[in-house]
């Protein structure tokens, strides 16, 4: 039994005044009301007016295991994840091999319950070996477990087989994640087709190529009525295309990654083409910022999704070209989109609803992920200090990852407890950081 | 004057102060090139190791010759291919030269960044970058700048017109600042299918008419066209793109009278020139390489020399 008093709580959906106090039997929040006093033997914290959120839900995690495990694995990237806010992560389906069988998936569901980090769903392949060609069982993966169902790493190859997945897991009851791109347009390329390409020479990837890949999900989504979930949206004109397909009504949602809403194109140059800042999509241009930060506070973007992507050193301190694609930042992407959000001016609920009820929505109700506090809910929480200092120092991260764009950067506002089903997964109250 | 820097990654570290000291020094540097001994002793001692990942005789020779003009001893480390199908890292292979004594690495590579990348694993010794990929290649805009200021005086105001394959080209983006910190101004003509998305990133103006481009121009610089470009269909045929942007005498009685014909080399005769204009009394064409290791002897010498002239 916990007892958490003097919370500010935020629900999922608003930011209350006042203090209130949590109590979690269980695995469940019992009551939620001011003056509560626990009985004999709970545990008492006193959260000093810190805000409490439903548990951070990332919905889009790589934790390279199995086959991958010297760059992460579910223990270093669950644990990675929990210290930096996140109750749950989506495991994305890339790994070696692809989590393309109930098997596979019933793996990785069963070992990430009990990782003492962040609870870990999987996600399954779209395609049999993600290859792209023939539908993956995903039936069967759903009965083992996945709560969502991607190619990551690359799009659904083929169009038909985008659309017949479409169809066939709309009664299933889980969503198709869909990486925008057109792989044609950006072969070979390395960074924005811009300022960056122009100025470095490398092979540019075009705000095109993201465009057809939504355009592409979209027509299905408008021509099958099934739902489709765009991830890691980049460009101001993708972001467009969203906006007016979810005007016309069609079941369209999407994801941006931190990084994207924190760096641009312009690290690219300024640090001369230094591999920490290679991704995919890549950094994009100023204007792209901008254009998704408005998607956030006007409540297009749906879903804050980290793309953490960790590398071992050897294969990210490398000349840019021959670098990996991927950033890893679960132990800091909230704080600095929570700095940056308030340098902005960025409503905090907006924020906050982009890590909780947002992309809780988005995964089947069976998963059990709540994304709000009620009492008799399932006692998944975050515990947020808005005025704590931050210093990312990858050197004492529970992630494997040490070459971070991150590192060295200060922010305002970072998570300090994170609670599984009931039980403190972090806690950065009782116990000193970095012990 | 002062000379501040050690390394050369790119022409945009570097002032019109410094391009002056430069020019100056490489005038200096010619002049010991045309008399009987051409040896002299500034970098006696000093070990310069070239490694080139990418095929380069005019560029690695010329380097060579600019270290030997100035008694250096000087190490070829012959490399191809990427650092990974070789089974070394890039920084594993200059970690070794500088144990084994290297003052300074001149690189050539194909990937854009190696030069900064050395730069910041290299605990003492110089980096000169050689050109990385479509990058940037410093030493090339020296050269080109050294033969303009030599042939047309100073280059405030001057006009440059390049025409070719500008988004492959490393030696424009190179030159495009270098010019410009010089005071001039340029144009760039090509087919559009060859030119950055962003122009304007770069600097310049861009006028796909070359015959339009090269009006009012006091030099035009041609750029070698790859076949490789025309394979990926990024344009049509060698022919179609001679007749269109090829420099004939036409089009270069277009430019200003005298106007300089300028081509980094090596040259597709009938291509992207005609052997009349590239031989022709209006071509600095082998100028530009005897500037080359003039420059590159100026450039070495004031950054590993001691600096005072």
């Amino acid at each position: 039994m916990i007892l958490l008093k003097n919370a500010r709580l935020f629900d999922g959906v608003q930011l209350h005044g006042g203090a209130t106090d949590l109590l979690v039997e269980g695995k469940t929040v019992t009551r939620i009301a001011s003056g509560l006093s626990g009985s004999e033997g709970a545990r008492v914290m006193d959260l000093a007016g810190r805000v409490v959120a439903p548990g951070f839900v990332d919905l889009h995690g790589h934790f390279r295991d199995p086959g991958q495990t010297w760059r992460e694995d579910l223990t270093s990237g669950a644990r990675a994840a929990a210290a930096g806010g996140f109750a749950v992560a989506v495991a994305m389906p890339n790994t070696e091999p692809p989590l393309d069988s109930e098997a596979l998936v019933r793996d990785v569901r069963e070992r990430g319950r009990h990782t003492g980090g962040a609870l870990i769903l999987p996600a399954g392949c779209v395609s049999r070996g993600r290859s792209g060609e023939e539908m993956a069982e995903l039936a069967s993966m759903v009965e083992a477990g996945a709560v969502l169902f991607t190619d990551d790493g690359a799009p659904v190859l083929r169009s038909s087989l985008l659309r017949h997945a479409l169809l066939y897991a709309s009664d299933l009851g889980v969503r198709i994640m869909e990486h925008p791109e057109d792989p044609d347009l950006s072969k070979g390329a390395q960074v924005h087709e811009g300022r960056c390409s122009a100025l470095s020479g490398m092979r540019g990837m075009p705000a095109a190529g993201e465009v057809i890949g939504v355009g592409r999900a979209v027509a299905l989504a408008r021509e099958t009525s099934c739902a489709v979930h765009l991830t890691h949206v980049s460009t101001a004109q993708a972001l467009e295309e969203i906006r007016r397909a979810k005007g016309e009504g069609l079941p369209v949602t999407c994801d941006v990654t931190p990084h994207h809403l924190i760096f641009s194109e312009e690290n690219v140059l300024t640090s001369h083409l230094s591999a920490i800042f290679k991704v995919n999509p890549p950094l994009r241009s100023l204007g792209d910022v901008e254009a998704l930060w408005e998607g956030v506070a006007d409540g297009t973007v749906d879903a804050l999704g980290t793309d953490h992507a960790p590398w071992h050193e050897d294969e990210k301190d490398l000349p840019f070209v021959e670098a990996s694609f991927g950033i890893a930042s679960y132990e800091c992407a909230v704080a600095a989109v929570l700095d940056e959000g308030r340098r902005r001016k960025v409503p905090l609920e907006a924020l906050l609803r982009l890590w909780t009820s947002g992309p809780a929505a988005l995964l089947p109700p069976w998963a059990g992920v709540p994304g709000r506090i009620e009492e008799g809910g399932g006692a998944f929480l975050t515990v947020l200090d808005l005025d704590l200092p931050l210093e990312v120092n990858p050197d004492q991260w529970r992630s494997k990852v040490r070459l971070t764009p991150y590192r060295g950067k200060r922010f305002i506002g970072a998570p300090v407890a994170t609670m599984v089903a009931g039980a403190l997964v972090f806690d950065a109250l009782s116990e000193p950081p970095h012990e | 004057m002062a000379w501040s820097h050690r390394n050369l990654l790119d022409v945009d570290v570097l002032t019109r102060e410094d391009l002056e000291t430069l020019l100056d020094q490489a005038m200096h540097m010619e002049d010991l090139m045309d008399r009987p001994v051409k040896k002299v002793p500034a970098l006696r001692g000093k070990l310069v190791v070239n490694i080139f990942f990418e095929a380069s005789t005019r560029t690695r020779v010329s380097f060579e010759l600019a270290e030997k003009f100035l008694g250096a001893d000087v190490v070829n480390w012959a490399s191809s291919g990427s650092s990974v199908s070789k089974g070394e890292t890039l920084r594993d292979t200059v970690w070794t030269l500088e144990a084994m004594g290297a003052d300074a690495v001149v690189v050539r590579h194909s990937m854009p960044g190696v030069p900064w990348y050395l730069r910041d694993k290299l605990r003492r010794a110089s980096v000169f970058n050689a050109g990385d990929g479509a990058h940037a290649h410093p030493t090339q805009a020296l050269l080109d700048v050294y033969t303009a200021w030599r042939h047309l005086g100073s280059l405030e105001g001057k006009r440059i017109a390049i025409v070719g394959d500008i988004l492959h080209s490393r030696v424009t983006r190179s030159d495009i600042i270098a010019f410009r910190t010089m005071g001039a101004s340029l144009v760039c003509s090509g087919p559009r299918s060859l030119m950055p998305k962003d122009m304007g990133a770069l600097g310049v103006e861009y006028e796909p008419d070359a015959r339009r481009a090269v009006v009012g121009a006091d030099a035009i610089y041609l750029l070698r066209i790859q076949m490789e470009r025309q394979m990926a269909g990024l344009f049509p045929s060698e022919d179609e793109y001679h007749r269109l942007w090829g420099a004939n005498e036409e089009l270069v009685r277009r430019a200003r009278p005298g106007a300089l014909v300028m081509h980094p080399g090596p040259i597709n005769r009938g291509v992207e020139i005609e052997s009349r204009v590239a031989d022709g009394p209006q071509s600095v064409i082998l100028p530009q390489v005897k500037s080359g290791v003039a420059t590159r002897m100026a450039l070495l010498y004031l950054c590993m020399g001691g600096g005072e002239a």
